[in-house]
């Protein structure tokens, strides 16, 4: 068998052996206030790497999960609550009814299951009925030691009406190169609430990432999930699932990431259409410089005036790379429209020529087709100036990376 | 200013330049006619050096130096500067972008704005994909707008005219001569002698109305085969059209 073919087989299935890494930490009822916080310069510029600030008076809060340990400011707008999870779990008993793993379901798989049995901690967000948060909310979900393990549970609330942008960053320090990072999160979307959730992972070459995530959405709620991977890490497999409950509900999924050698990232998204006239549109790009790219989109109309698109389109620069793209579509209702694209390949030698032909090199002709194919419209007020730079350079290292 | 001898080229294996001979010397345009698929565009790819043009045989000598191994930019950078007939569409990469990677700073400049955006028009193009939904006037205005803050000192322009409305002619012939000047004043196009050179591929030849030429070629089967006076030789073909060109030259080689 062709040796790439052989390889996709082994980790498309590959079985993780919890014992390479730390044990799980239990989660304690502590947290600091963010001011208490001291990082090393080079723990500072991962966090910068991946868009956060953590230092930002102006923003709308912050959130720092470093290792075990919980870092948090007081949210600096009313109406806006964030807490450690653990301690929210104690001051509003009903999160429990009416949240804890009510958008996931417990058994679903062995990490989602890790996550409940071991009553891991993370973030609980809330934004109260109406309110719009005029700035974002910026976390961090930080790896500092070698080969641990990372086992975290986000609840975000958006109540009738309200709005937020929440930045993550998913990261390790740039000296540690392998753990394993499990999250489950919930988001809930209230009646016309609008959630813009920006999560950017930049990993370690040996991590094993396993995110877990699902979303409700309201009537004429508004879900816009914006994902970069930045460096992908060893194997990442991801299908967060948003329900369209409500009338009118919308969901959009933007997913951008870069891949390398000896790196698996299976990164997909379904959004069930459930609620009269919901929308969903599913847009996903990878530019592959080796290693294995799997987009999944799937989309299943099950309501009257349900209408989705989904597309997923790769950038082939490698001679060792895979991509595949699995655009999917399931109608379950008569009015039901749908519609998806794929699109594979090489950057085309007419675009590349053409630019060189007004003068660029070939490096940064590529660099900046690949911008352009990246370019899928995520809104990026509210994003760091740093991460435009570090988005900015996935495109500007394909320019050196084409074979 | 550009020599080419006994240029013979390949695509896909299949010859299609068969020995071609053109000489542009300083300062002047010229014109090359031929109907379609006479060879035209391939000639000018070649000249800008896209790979999948293979030259077997002959040179290119530009500026008295031999280009034939040079990459795309690497001619860019020695004065060359093409507009295309039929550009590519690039997704995703706006005019805007392409324009801060060619005239570093240059955007930021409020005088550079206002002259592209009063002058040229362009204004609405700079946050528009490059060539994406444009018309066939605006992507030679596009073209030419690239050529005049790029300045080369040797312009190609493959089918200018081409799709572009009369109306909008006159504005493309006047862009071009503002390239072909050589200190960006529009009077100065009268002075052959302050002129940078070029060659302008036409197959209609409505875009010599506007802009002087010193010299045609007519080409035919990847060969020039003519040499003449543009107006000459325009009136000629639009008389009698390409198919007298081709005879012409069947009773030349009978006659050898």
């Amino acid at each position: 068998m062709n040796q790439l073919a052989e390889k996709y087989i082994k980790e498309i299935d590959l079985k993780i052996d919890f014992s390479r890494f730390g044990e799980i930490e239990k989660a304690e009822n502590t947290f600091e206030s963010m001011d208490k916080l001291i990082l090393e310069d080079d723990e500072k510029s991962s966090l910068k790497a991946v868009g956060v600030n953590l230092f930002d008076d102006s923003e709308a809060g912050n959130f720092l999960m470093y290792g075990n340990y919980v870092y948090t400011s007081l949210s600096r707008f009313s109406g806006v609550e964030i807490f450690p999870l653990k301690k929210a779990l104690l001051l509003y008993p009903d999160i429990k009814d009416k949240y804890y793993f009510k958008a996931i379901d417990k058994e679903q798989d062995e990490f989602t299951k890790t996550v409940f049995e071991k009553e891991q901690n993370g973030y609980f967000i809330r934004v109260k009925k109406n309110v719009m948060a005029k700035a974002p909310l910026h976390t961090a979900l930080f790896m500092h030691k070698e080969m641990s393990t990372m086992c975290i549970h986000n609840i975000v609330v958006l109540e009738e009406g309200a709005h937020l942008h929440l930045v993550t960053g998913c990261t390790s320090g740039c000296t540690i190169k392998g753990g394993l990072h499990i999250a489950v999160s919930e988001y809930f979307i209230g009646k016309g609430a609008k959630l813009i959730n920006t999560m950017i992972h930049n990993w370690g070459t040996d991590f094993i990432v396993r995110p877990r995530t699902a979303a409700i959405v309201e009537d004429n709620a508004t879900f816009v999930s914006n994902y970069y991977s930045v460096k992908p890490p060893r194997h990442i497999q991801a299908n967060p699932f948003t329900h369209l409950k409500g009338k009118n509900a919308s969901a959009q999924y933007l997913t951008v990431l870069a891949s390398f050698p000896n790196t698996f990232s299976d990164i997909g998204g379904t959004v069930l259409l459930d609620g009269e006239n919901s929308g969903a549109e599913l847009v996903a790009r990878a530019v592959n410089h080796g290693g294995t790219v799997i987009q999944t989109g799937l989309l299943i109309g099950a309501a009257k005036g349900a209408r989705a698109h989904v597309d997923c389109s790769g950038l082939m620069l490698s001679k060792d790379g895979i991509i595949e793209a699995i655009p999917g579509l399931k109608a379950m209702h008569p009015d039901a429209r749908m519609s998806h694209e794929a699109a594979i390949g090489r950057i085309d030698m007419g675009e590349l020529n053409y630019l060189q032909s007004k003068g660029l090199n070939e490096m940064q002709a590529i660099a900046l087709i690949v911008r352009g194919f990246l370019d899928i419209g995520i809104e990026v007020e509210g994003l760091e100036p740093d991460l435009k730079k570090t988005i900015q350079q996935i495109s500007e290292l394909s320019g050196h990376g084409e074979e | 200013m550009l020599t080419i001898s006994d240029l013979h080229v390949e695509v896909d294996g299949k010859e299609v330049l068969k020995g071609l001979d053109l000489t542009i010397p300083d300062h002047e345009v010229h014109a090359l006619f031929g109907p379609n698929g006479s060879g035209k565009s391939v000639l000018i790819s070649t000249i800008m050096g896209y790979p999948e043009y293979k030259i077997t045989q002959g040179e290119i000598i530009f500026n008295g130096k031999n280009i034939n191994q040079l990459s795309i930019d690497e001619r860019v950078r020695q004065g060359i500067g093409a507009s295309e007939q039929r550009p590519p569409t690039i997704k995703g990469v706006k005019l805007e972008n392409l324009l801060e990677l060619l005239v570093p700073g240059k955007m930021k400049e409020e005088a550079f704005k206002v002259e592209m955006v009063e002058r040229f028009n362009m204004g609405k193009f700079l946050d528009r994909d490059i060539n994406d939904g444009f018309s066939g006037g605006e992507i030679k205005k596009s073209e030419l707008f690239l050529m005049l803050v790029t300045k080369p000192k040797f312009l190609i322009l493959d089918e200018p005219d081409s799709g572009v409305d009369p109306e909008h002619l006159k504005k493309i012939g006047e862009m071009i001569n503002e390239t072909l000047s050589k200190n960006d004043k529009v009077k100065d196009y009268c002075d052959p002698v302050a002129r940078n050179s070029g060659l302008i591929a036409t197959h209609s030849a409505s875009i010599l109305t506007y802009v002087h030429t010193d010299k045609a070629h007519v080409m035919l089967d990847g060969r020039i085969r003519c040499n003449g006076n543009p107006a000459v030789m325009m009136e000629q073909i639009r008389s009698k059209g390409y198919s007298y060109c081709i005879s012409c030259q069947q009773q030349i080689h009978k006659e050898d």
